[in-house]
């Protein structure tokens, strides 16, 4: 022990240290890093090698680059525990997804300190209690906030409490009769399940939980949590009837509302983010499973955005980065969600959207985004894209194959010359 | 031993068996040698004066977790218990003290050898 020299010690110390530390400059170059840090950075960076920080993690955490540009205090904690969500799909069930987190300090002006942790383990927990906080919070609240209905097996309000009055607006002793989907006008709403599939799901597990905007007699949007019970007598498999309950959620503190928007959304582009997509993702797959609800995607990927940066600089890109995502979202349908998936990759999840919508859309985003018109210091700038198409049926339920299926026609797009949809031969009916 | 050349590419399983500590010091490029439980039990001086580890403190802790975490992922460690019989050369970036370092490794494994090798040449 003794005749060890002390940096041979400290070499050792960091060889083993099972967490990432890496040192690199304002631009990203990495000047220092520890074997653990390189286990988890090297295969995101595949090819494109990993000097650059934020080169390396430029497909699963594009928006660290704007983050820490946009820090401008002289030193300090730019990002604590950032996540970024390295796998997409769900093929891989056998082990949990995986999650890194990363935590980057300023020390000067052209010095960051960063460390990367995977926390796929912690997620796995995370999610399993909030789940049960979910559970509790709906049983424990104050039980008089909550409007309770009696509904038939066919839909029809057998009866509603004096609550339901007082939250929706509508009387409760006129609506006994009608059909409740009919009443709270579901069908319209933006997010989520439809009524009558959360009875489906009741009917088979025995209840469902959902929040969601709910619309009150005088149209005011409202959030809401909507737990269907299915009842049985217990011999018979076919419920009997279902209790709604419906509970108005107070309105989210502002700080509540940064978390959700900083959870979910992409910082720079204000599209939804990795983290969401692949959550929405999973959520739209078993509705697929359980509806046999068609559902489809839609990659893109902006025709040579590089020398857009390169000629111009990442301020004007990441105006132009704005300006797609903006223009993109103006053309979704109310469920869909419009996601930053890489540096200048985007996808489009669209629930209840077959091939041919699918392909409409793209070709709509196509013409917004080439009719695109960024200002810069050296002039114009315009952009196209190209894009890929693919539906969740001939995924065959696979997450994994549809995003690579979506990828393989972007790409044949890309040869084909770019700026434009790549068509499908062979169109199945 | 008859003077054969040996490099990085051509050097087989059985000769790095076959050499002596001295032949395997001499080489111009790092090995590692290690049991199936990736404890090392070879460690040559090419390897440690690019690492600045003693030999003689590596042998015998495991090497993915202990010294070459940055190998700990699908692209080497899983490939040693994946593949039985292996032998490919994979460019690779390590950290030697710490610097990102381009490298190329060379994984060779056979069925019925307890011991595995990493080359390295930077």
């Amino acid at each position: 022990m003794s005749d060890r020299s002390s940096e041979e010690e400290l070499l050792e110390f960091l060889y083993a240290c099972p967490v990432g530390l890496i040192e690199c400059d304002a631009a990203g170059e990495i000047g220092m890093i520890n074997p653990h840090a390189m286990q988890h950075l090297l295969p995101l960076a595949g090819a494109s090698g990993a000097s650059n920080l934020f080169s390396a993690l430029q497909q699963h955490a594009p928006e660290l680059r704007s983050v820490v540009s946009a820090f401008t205090a002289p030193i300090g904690r730019i990002c604590d525990g950032h996540r970024i969500f390295v796998d997409l799909g769900v093929g891989r069930r056998t082990s949990a997804p995986k999650v890194l987190t990363c935590t980057i300090v300023k020390l000067g002006p052209d010095r960051l300190m960063a460390t990367l942790t995977d926390v796929s383990q912690q997620i796995v927990q995370e999610q399993r209690l909030r789940q049960a906080d979910t559970w509790f919070a709906t049983l424990l609240d104050g039980v008089h906030d909550y409007a309770t209905l009696e509904i038939t097996p066919d839909g029809k309000i057998a009866s509603a409490n004096a609550c339901f009055t007082r939250q929706t607006g509508f009387n409760h002793l006129e609506v006994t009769g009608q059909d409740l989907a009919k009443v709270l006008r579901t069908e319209e709403t933006g997010g989520d399940l439809r009524l009558e599939e959360q009875f489906e799901i009741a009917g088979s597990d025995g209840w469902h939980l959902q929040e969601g905007w709910q619309q009150r007699a005088g149209g005011e949007p409202y959030w809401c949590q909507r737990l269907v019970v299915a009842r049985s007598t217990g011999d018979g498999t076919m419920p009997t009837g279902f209790s709604v309950v419906l509970r108005d959620v107070p309105r989210r503190e502002e700080a509540g509302a940064d978390l959700q928007r900083l959870l979910t959304r992409d910082p720079l582009t204000g599209s939804a983010n990795r983290r969401h997509f692949s959550q929405s993702m999973e959520q739209e797959q078993t509705r697929w499973r359980e509806f046999r609800q068609s559902l489809s995607l839609i990659v893109l990927d902006l025709d040579h955005f590089k020398v857009v940066n390169d000629t111009h600089g990442h301020p004007i890109g990441d105006l132009l980065l704005c300006s797609v995502a903006t223009a993109c979202a103006g053309l979704l349908p109310p469920r869909g969600i419009f996601a930053r998936l890489g540096g200048e990759e985007f996808g489009v999840i669209l629930p209840r959207y077959d091939r041919e919508q699918a392909l409409d859309l793209a070709e709509e985003m196509r013409k917004a985004i080439a009719a695109l018109v960024v200002q810069s210091p050296g002039g114009i700038v315009k952009a196209t894209a190209s894009f890929g198409c693919a539906t969740l049926d001939e995924a065959e339920g696979s997450i994994d194959d549809l995003l690579a299926l979506a990828d393989t026609r972007l790409y044949a797009a890309k040869r084909d010359g770019r700026n434009r949809v790549h068509q499908v031969e062979g169109r199945a009916a | 031993m008859a003077e054969i050349e040996v490099t990085f590419e051509s050097l087989t399983l059985n000769d790095l068996e076959a050499m002596s500590d001295e032949d395997r010091d001499a080489l111009p490029f790092g090995v590692v040698g290690f049991a199936e439980d990736t404890t090392v039990n070879i460690y040559n001086a090419t390897e440690a004066q690019m690492s600045g580890l003693d030999p003689a403190t590596v042998i015998g802790i495991p090497f993915f977790d202990a010294v070459a975490q940055c190998m700990n992922n699908f692209m080497v460690a899983q490939r040693f218990e994946d593949e039985p019989d292996l032998d490919d050369i994979v460019p690779y970036v390590l950290t030697l003290r710490m610097r990102p370092t381009k490298v190329r490794l060379r994984l060779l494994a056979a069925a019925g050898k307890s011991r595995r090798y990493v080359l390295i040449e930077r």
